[in-house]
C-alpha cells in the first residue's frame, strides 16, 4: 500500500503529466464511463426518435 | 506487483517494457479494424435498412393497410384467405404485424420500386424476408418505410424473428414477386 517514498514531497514543483492526473481520478473516470455513452448513445437515441414526424 | 502504486510518482512518461507496447498496438489496431469496419460495412453491405420513420397510431395505421388491402385486392391465398393485395407499382405498399400474423400477402412486380410500409398493431415484431437478409424490427406506434425493388420472380416468406408469444412460430407471411403484368393463380386449399 502507500508507503512514504509514495507520498507527494511538499517541497516538490514538479507538475504532474495531465493524462496522469485523469488516469489517476477514479470518480472521474467513472463519471466519464456513464456520460460518454449515455450521450452518444442513450441521448442520441432518445433526441432521434422523439424528433420522427406523425405519418401523413 | 500491481497492486500497489508505482513507485515513481510520476508515473505517466515512465518507459513501458516492449511486450506491453506490442500488446496495447495489436490490440489498438484490432480495434480500428472493428470500428472501421462498422462503417464501411455500413457502406457497402446493401443491408436494406429503413431510413424512412415515422410516428403512427396503431389504429390509423391498420386503418390505412385496410384501405390498401380492399383498393388492391387480388385473390386470396391459403386456409385463412388472407388477402392477396397488389400494390401500384412504383407506389405504397402497406403491410402489418400483429398476434400472429403479417397481412396481407403482397403481390409485387420485378423491376419496379415499392415503398413497403411496416408497422406493429401490438408489440414488437420482426420482420425478416426469407431467402434474402431484409431484417428489420417491426414496433407499434412507428411506421418504418423500406424503398425496395425486387429483382427476382419467386416466393418470398416472412418470418418473424422477434419472440412476440406463443404463435411466434406460426407468424408467416408472403410476398410474391411476379413479371410485370403477371400474377398468380391463387388457389384456396
Amino acid at each position: 500500500m502507500a508507503s512514504p517514498e509514495n507520498q507527494p514531497d511538499k517541497g516538490e514543483r514538479e507538475s504532474v503529466p495531465f493524462m496522469q492526473r485523469v488516469m489517476d481520478n477514479p470518480f472521474l473516470l467513472l463519471f466519464l464511463g456513464v456520460a460518454i455513452p449515455g450521450l452518444l448513445y442513450l441521448v442520441w437515441g432518445v433526441v432521434e426518435v422523439a424528433n420522427l414526424p406523425i405519418a401523413r | 506487483m500491481a497492486i500497489f502504486p508505482p513507485t515513481n510518482k510520476n508515473w505517466w512518461n515512465e518507459p513501458l517494457e516492449k511486450t506491453e507496447i506490442v500488446w496495447i498496438i495489436i490490440a489498438f489496431l484490432w480495434g480500428m479494424v472493428m470500428f472501421f469496419s462498422m462503417i464501411i460495412w455500413h457502406v457497402i453491405g446493401n443491408q436494406n435498412l429503413s431510413n424512412e420513420a415515422y410516428r403512427v397510431k396503431p389504429e390509423v395505421y391498420a386503418e390505412r393497410t385496410e384501405a390498401a388491402a380492399e383498393k388492391y385486392k387480388v385473390g386470396e391465398e391459403g386456409d385463412s384467405g388472407i388477402p392477396v393485395v397488389h400494390p401500384p407499382a412504383g407506389g405504397d405498399a402497406y403491410m402489418l404485424a400483429r398476434l400472429w400474423e403479417w397481412w396481407p400477402v403482397l403481390e409485387l412486380e420485378k423491376g419496379k420500386t415499392y415503398r413497403l410500409h411496416l408497422s406493429s398493431l401490438d408489440w414488437l415484431h420482426g420482420f425478416s424476408m426469407q431467402p434474402t437478409n431484409i431484417n428489420i424490427e417491426v414496433h407499434p406506434n412507428y411506421e418504418m418505410i423500406l424503398t425496395i425493388a425486387p429483382d427476382k420472380a419467386g416466393i418470398y416468406d416472412i418470418v418473424c424473428n422477434e419472440f412476440c408469444g406463443i404463435g411466434h412460430h406460426t407468424m408467416v407471411g408472403r410476398i410474391h414477386v411476379v413479371e410485370p403484368g403477371g400474377n398468380v393463380n391463387y388457389v384456396n386449399k
